[in-house]
This record gives structure tokens, sequence and C-alpha cells, in this order.
């Protein structure tokens, strides 16, 4: 009897049944549900930017927000579909061209932070509701993600991270254009991909650590 | 389900291709996530030979290529709800097997920076007997010392062979401190003579 033997026959008397993941399409369609919902809710409370419509005839602009929102849409269809095992890592390129057509639309306003948009009408208050909006978005679809993706954490981890963070990224800064008169999706962006970077990180160190510890039983 | 595949676990040997158990090891699986035990122990004795294979293309210890289908298994059991029976069952295992073995290659290549390998050299030099072998003229040395009288023998081998002060050396003889050092003295002398070529009488 080898170790390995005795291994198979440990997982097989403790195997219990489980739940097989629904297609990986209707998966992301029930967190981009749950996203529309969120954005819903805070539009009921919070209302609209103001002169919403007349931005939308901007072409810059509209191209802005679709760019964003088709990058949370993408990113989360891949991030769901390079968590399973078997598929194709090439699904990671899926929301690059919305992503590129993003960070085109808000190049020319590069890294200009909130501060000197108060002049302009934005006043202490909206900041403050605006990093509410921001924090009410990020935060439960990041934890949703996290939990309807878990099981990719003893697979392969880190493209799905990215693309997570990526997805999350682009529906709070499309959620921000559509609520506040402020353009933070720079901001956004290296905040969600920077908290992305940092979950890998740590994993890695965790990882790092627990292996020494392993192989090294004092 | 008796026979076993055949296996070449030849260092670069291509691995056998799934594709035939295919079917059998998809359906197992999917009786496995619902739950039925002896369906799994199936599939796993199944499939281990395949993962085997894997393992020791990237492995030549064959307790590391152990340790790896060992992590794979593991792996795939914690992921096994994330198998559709409707999507064929090679890609699948395929996929958490590499992942497995390249993060385990990783973490070796890490390790390995870290560390030196013991070499047969480093076993060698540290032997005594080995170190022994390097000096030529050992036998002339042992012949030297039996045509030394007994007196400047036992001198010699107790100062400078086994390195005892003249108190002690003295102690153990029950020659005089005197004596030892003459005697020493001359043994030397005499086996230097030897060495030079010189005749010793």
């Amino acid at each position: 009897m080898t170790p390995t033997d005795d291994l198979i026959s440990a997982l097989a008397a403790n195997l219990r049944p489980v739940r097989r993941l629904r297609p990986p399409l209707l998966r992301a369609t029930g967190f981009l549900l749950l996203a529309a919902l969120i954005l819903a809710m805070i539009a009921l409370v919070h209302g609209w930017r103001p002169g919403l419509l007349v931005r939308l005839a901007e072409i810059r602009f509209a191209l802005s927000l679709a760019g964003a929102l088709l990058t949370g849409v993408l990113a989360a269809v891949a991030a769901f579909l390079v968590s399973l095992p078997g598929r194709s890592r090439h699904w990671l390129w899926l929301p690059i061209p919305s992503l590129a057509l993003w960070l085109f639309s808000i190049g020319y306003q590069c890294l200009s932070f909130w501060t000197p948009m108060a002049s302009e009408g934005a006043s202490p208050g909206e900041t403050a509701s605006c990093i509410a909006t921001l924090v009410l978005t990020s935060l439960p679809l990041s934890l949703a993600l996290a939990l309807m993706l878990r099981h990719a954490a003893s697979f392969n981890p880190a493209p799905v991270i990215f693309a997570a963070s990526l997805s999350v990224a682009g529906i709070t800064a499309a959620a921000l254009t559509l609520f506040h008169p402020l353009d933070a999706s720079v901001e956004i962006l290296m905040f969600n991909l920077g908290t992305g970077l940092l979950i890998m990180l740590s994993g890695a160190a965790i990882n790092m650590f627990l292996s020494r510890r392993a192989e090294m039983p004092e | 389900m008796t026979t076993k595949p055949v296996l070449k676990l030849v260092r670069g040997a291509a691995a056998p291709s799934p594709q035939v158990r295919e079917l059998d090891w998809s359906i197992l699986m999917a009786r496995a996530q619902d739950g039925d035990a002896n369906a799994y122990r199936r599939l796993l004795e199944s499939i281990t030979p395949y993962l085997r294979a894997h393992a020791s293309r990237c492995h030549r210890n064959p307790s590391d290529v152990e340790d790896a289908v060992q992590d794979i298994l593991l792996t795939l059991h914690a992921v096994r709800a994330t198998y559709d029976p409707a999507r064929p069952f090679g890609p699948w295992l395929t996929a958490i097997a590499r992942r497995r073995l390249i993060d385990r290659l990783r973490r070796q290549g890490r390790r390995r920076v870290f560390e030196t390998e013991f070499e047969p050299a480093h076993e060698t030099f540290a032997d005594p007997p080995a170190n022994f072998e390097d000096m030529t003229d050992i036998h002339k040395i042992a012949a030297a010392l039996d045509r030394l009288p007994p007196a400047q023998r036992e001198a010699l081998r107790l100062t400078k062979i086994e390195g005892l002060s003249l108190k002690e050396a003295s102690a153990a003889s029950g020659m005089s401190v005197a004596a030892l050092k003459v005697a020493t003295h001359r043994a030397v002398e005499r086996l230097r003579r030897f060495f030079s070529g010189g005749s010793e009488s």
C-alpha cells in the first residue's frame, strides 16, 4: 500500500456529494444582475447626476461610459470562464478591447484628482457621497465575486483575481460616471487592480510561508 | 476496469493519451459528484497511472513524482464541483495536473537557490580513509616506524601521533619526561635520515 493508495482511500471514504457549478455564462449573468440591482438602488436613493442626458450626447463621455461598462461585463465573463479548469486562458483577452476604449477615452484627463474639481461645483459633501457610491458598489461586488469564484483559489487564482478586479473596477467607474459629476476612472482602476495585486501577493506570501513550515517541521 | 493501462515511466516519454478512457472517467466523475464513493475510488485509481506518467516527465526522484500525484489528487478533490459532465474529462484533468506541476517546479526552483547539492565529492573528502589514501607513501611511513627501537617508537606515538603532552605521555608510558624528550628527538632524527635517503644505522 503506497501513501497514494492511502490518500485515494481517504478521499473516497470522506466523499460528500457536491452541487455542480452552473454554466459560467449563467453565473456571470447572475453576478451582473446583482451589479445592476445595486446600481438601480443607488439611482433610486441618490438620483442620476445632473445633466446626464446632455452629457450622454457627448461622444467622449458616452465612449468612456460604454467602455467602463463593457469592461465590467466582459471581465466578469472572463473571470467565470478562466476560473474553470480546462477552459482556454485566452478568454482573458475578452475585456482587453473595451478596456483599451475606456483607457483611451479617459487618457486625456489622467490623474486629475478630485480636489481641483471642487471649484467647478462639486462640494465637499458631493465628494463624500461619491466615496459612499464607490464603497457601496465595489465592496458588495468584490465580496460576491470572491464568494462565487472561491473554487479558483486552489486551482489557478492569479488570472481570476485579475479579471475579477478589472470587472469590479469597470462597474464601479460606470456607477460613478452615472451618479456624480466627477471622473475618477484612473483612480478606481488603479485602486481595484492594486487591491487585486495585494491579494495575489499576500496569497503568494502565505503560500511560501506555509510551504516552508510544512517542509521544516520543527 | 481491471486491466491497468500500459505505462512508460521513462523520462521524456510521452504520457499515454487519456482519450480511450475519457468517457469512463467522465461518467465516474459525474457519479462521484453525486456522492458515489465507489465510483470515485475507481476513478482516482484509474487516473493515478496517467498522472504518474505526467509527473515523471517533470520529476526524476520517485518520491517527488508520488508527492506531485498526491498534490494533483488533492486539488482535484477540492475543485471537483467545477467539472461539467457535458464536457470532456481529459482537458479538465490535464489543466489541474499541469497547474500543480508548474507550481511545484517553481517552488522547487525557488528552494534550490538557497541550497547546495550534496555531491559525492563532499562525502569523499569528509571520510577519513579517503584522506589517507591520498598520502602515497603511507606504507613507507609505517615501515619506517616499524624499524624504530620500541622505546623510541612508543615515545613518538604518544607525543607526536596521539598528541599527548609530555606529562601525560610520561604517565602513560612510565618513562620520565627527560627520557621521553630524548627518545622522541632521536626517533625524529632517525626518521628524517631515513626519508632523506641516508642510511639509518
